[in-house]
């Protein structure tokens, strides 16, 4: 019997715990405006997610199963990759603001993944296939640029809303994409110069178009990915099950998503929809994520029933 | 006429329709998804509320993805996107060049600058083509215009995206026109003939690897490998031996074979009277088969293949790897459960009217299901098409750049604006940055300030 804990394990502490300790600086960060918050925040958040990829390469070394093929290894690299790429984001487009949420949402699903430790397994057959190892860590990564871009669209509504409650009206003269320079959000602005502290959080984030163009930025990580994982999944299908599409519900249910962000998609080509309307299709093509992610797995049995 | 035909392509040629189309297409996925598909009407009157049964066997939603609306909806989406395609699109793409009123464009900036204005042209020209834009001059109404245009090419890459779409439909069409697939379960020493396809399989034999493993939370079973050794004959007639495993079909004549389930045979021992019944004992039965018992109302099933019982209860046990098996019995009687036993292997048992009947021995049965799809190459082409387009569309930013040059005192006006095809927000910081550099680069260098260490001191 082993008396100490595993290598994978301690890695997989530090992350978590690098992760909560970033997401709290962040989120602090995110309504104080202090730099040193954020100074500490980053280094943490890289931390984390170094930790993370450690912790996968360490299982896959000690138990020789590729580690991302249930819940507890999928879930994993989730949150390594949302944190990822959000680290990217956002030092090219200085996001750091929205870290805390970002990491807070890749921490709890990070923590989640652990309750489905079951220790190491073998892979049963149908998993035992190198596309196992194209497939999920694509799939997994557009869910975790999903993530990123939904956390965007959700702070965006929040802007949008908070900006409309303010000013009494919609705000179709900044419905995202219309015009550039008319993107601000002058309810905010004179609100936050009254002191009114939401406000003040508000009007330090980008403008809505700004953050309707970081959603579409990140969208378009997303959906190549989620079209690539569904491909690589169909001639995964084709060599183990027979068929390239079988309708089962794992495959029904990513076709769903892709439908919903190819109306993002399609709907961000029109001036007059682009903003608002979009930031809600991304809200609820994550939304649609999660039901792939989970609900397919947990509640609904299919061909795919192996809690991936 | 004229003006039904209008209606029809300016309803299918737009996005918003196709949003439409979308939308009713995720929702009759998601459906598919919620409601359990193919199963027995059964299922749903014990999932469901009666009515609610009701209205999903009579609509189709236990086979939602093959019925005609969800065909249709596909067609529809096939046909908005042709019209749309033809009409929206192809037309669109390469704008002319023309002048603008460049101050209506939200993303413009004038620069005004010394110097000839012939040479402050050729600057703007190649301060463009530095930076690798495709650069065109126009005349209009006197007025020098300079056209920059990047990625223009990607302006194609909807139509890319587009096509994808259409050739995976067209691979997928050719499966229901030219493809079949099915399922044989094949008894070890057994030959079947594959319909549709001139090739027979002979199961040589079965195999299955479990191991049991401690996890967390509990004991578990898990199966490692599943392995028919098969003898497949082709059309050429020439028998070969293959072994087929999960992941790894096997290819006869273009019809791939796949290891899809696994299961067991079995044979008995039959007398009636302490006479031997061999119509009866030289068959194998399958878990689920009956046996008649003639001149009788009795029927024995075979329920199920245990193939561990546990020697200390007698009861069966979870472990799935042959270790003292034994076969499940059930008696009916005129259509009567009239009885139900765990029978070992080698055990005889009386069931009733002088018969008896011993399970003698089991084989092992391997399901494999074979699909021939004539479709599949086109599906991973359109697939990677589509793909290209998606990359294409959302990475390469087509964008124009409207360069107007007006003669000013001492030099001249460079007026711009820029449009992209997704709008401006895009590509504000962009457009700043080129002004930015623009400015820059027509600005005379300023001479650097020396440090005076006198005053510094
Ligand atoms: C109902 C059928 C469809 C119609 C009517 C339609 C129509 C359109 C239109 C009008 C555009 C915008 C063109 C522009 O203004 O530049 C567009 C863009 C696009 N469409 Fe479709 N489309 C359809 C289906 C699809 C499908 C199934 C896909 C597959 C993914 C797709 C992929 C794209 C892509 C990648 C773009 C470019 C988006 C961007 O630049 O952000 N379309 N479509």
């Amino acid at each position: 019997m082993q008396s100490h804990m595993p290598l994978d394990e301690v890695l997989m502490i530090i992350a978590l715990g690098a992760y909560v300790v970033s997401a709290l600086l962040l989120l602090v960060y995110f309504f104080s405006r202090d730099e040193w918050l954020k100074h500490l925040g980053i280094p943490l958040a890289i931390a984390g997610c170094v930790a993370q990829f450690a912790q996968l390469t360490a299982r896959y070394e000690i138990t020789h199963v590729w580690p991302l093929l249930n819940l507890y290894g999928s879930l994993s690299l989730f949150a390594a990759v949302s944190v990822a790429i959000f680290i990217i984001f956002a030092f090219r487009y200085n996001l750091w603001f929205a870290g805390g949420f970002v990491i807070a949402l890749a921490a709890l699903f990070l923590a989640y993944g652990v309750t489905w430790n079951e220790g190491s397994m073998p892979a049963v057959p149908s998993l035992q296939s190198y596309w196992a190892k194209i497939h999920v860590p694509l799939v997994v990564s557009s869910y975790a640029a999903f993530m990123v871009a939904f956390v965007m669209s959700v702070l965006f509504l929040v802007k949008y809303y908070f900006e409309r409650s303010l000013s009494g009206q919609t705000v179709d003269a900044a419905a995202a994409g219309t015009v550039a320079v008319r993107m601000d959000s002058p309810g905010i602005a004179a609100a936050a110069a009254q002191g009114n502290a939401g406000a003040q959080w508000l009007n330090t984030i980008p403008s809505l178009a700004q953050l309707d163009v970081l959603i579409y930025r990140i969208v378009a990580v997303g959906l190549p990915l989620l079209t690539l994982g569904i491909i690589t999944g169909a001639m995964w299908a084709h060599e183990s099950w027979g068929a390239y599409w079988q309708w089962d519900p794992k495959e029904t249910a990513a076709l769903f998503s892709w439908i919903v962000y190819a109306i993002y998609m399609h709907l961000h080509t029109r001036n007059a929809w682009r903003g608002v309307r979009t930031a809600w299709v991304s809200v609820v093509g994550f939304i649609s994520i999660m039901f792939c992610y989970f609900g397919v797995n947990l509640w609904i049995s299919g061909l795919h029933s192996y809690k991936l | 006429m004229r003006a039904l035909y209008d209606d029809f392509t300016r309803t299918f040629g737009n996005v918003l329709f196709a949003v439409v189309l979308f939308v009713v297409w995720g929702l009759l996925t998601l459906i598919g998804v919620i409601v359990d598909q193919g199963k027995d009407s059964t299922v749903y009157f014990q999932a469901y509320a009666a009515p609610l049964a009701r209205v999903i066997l009579r609509l189709n939603l236990d086979n939602i993805y093959h019925t005609p609306y969800y065909v249709g909806i596909i067609g529809l989406i096939l046909l908005s996107l042709a019209v749309c395609t033809f009409k929206r699109v192809i037309p669109a793409r390469l704008p002319p060049l023309r002048s603008v009123a460049i101050e209506k464009i939200p993303l413009h900036a004038s620069i005004d600058v010394q110097g000839d204005p012939e040479n402050i042209r050729d600057r703007v020209e190649k301060f463009f083509r530095a930076r690798g834009w495709h650069v065109r001059k126009r005349e209009f109404g006197g007025v020098e215009w300079t056209f920059a245009d990047k990625h223009n090419w990607a302006r194609r890459g909807v139509l890319v995206a587009h096509a994808g779409f259409v050739i995976i439909a067209a691979g997928t069409s050719i499966y229901w026109a030219r493809g079949f697939s099915g399922d044989e379960t094949i008894v070890a020493g057994q030959t079947v003939s594959v319909p549709h396809t001139q090739t027979s399989i002979k199961l040589d034999g079965f195999s299955y690897k479990i191991k049991p493993i401690v996890t967390k939370s509990g004991m578990i079973y898990q199966p490692i490998d599943y392995v028919s050794r098969v003898t497949a004959t082709g059309s050429d007639g020439v028998p070969r031996q293959a072994v087929i495993r999960v992941n790894h079909p096997l290819d006869v004549d273009g019809t791939l074979y796949y290891q899809s389930s696994y299961g067991f045979a079995l044979r008995f021992h039959v007398t009636h009277g302490g006479t031997r019944v061999p119509a009866l004992e030289n068959r194998d039965y399958l878990t689920g088969d009956e046996i008649a018992l003639p001149g009788t109302q009795r029927t024995i099933a075979v329920a199920q293949f245990v193939p561990t019982v546990d020697r200390a209860s007698g009861q069966a046990s979870a472990d799935p790897r042959i270790n003292n098996p034994a076969v499940f019995l059930q008696v009916f009687d005129n259509g009567q459960a009239a009885g139900a036993g765990l029978v070992p292997m080698k055990a005889s048992i009386d069931v009733g009217g002088g018969w008896r009947i011993r399970p003698e021995r089991y084989l092992l049965v391997s399901g494999l299901q074979y699909r021939y799809d004539p479709g599949v190459a086109l599906v991973g082409i359109g697939a990677f098409v589509l793909l290209a387009g998606l990359v294409i569309s959302f990475y390469m930013l087509p964008a124009r750049m409207f360069v107007r040059l007006d003669p000013a005192p001492a030099g001249a006006r460079i007026a711009l604006a820029a449009t992209t095809v997704k709008g401006y927000d895009i590509f504000e910081t962009q457009f700043n940055e080129l002004v930015a550099q623009l400015e820059r680069d027509f600005k005379p260098p300023r001479p650097a300030p020396k440090l005076n260490l006198a005053e510094a001191t």
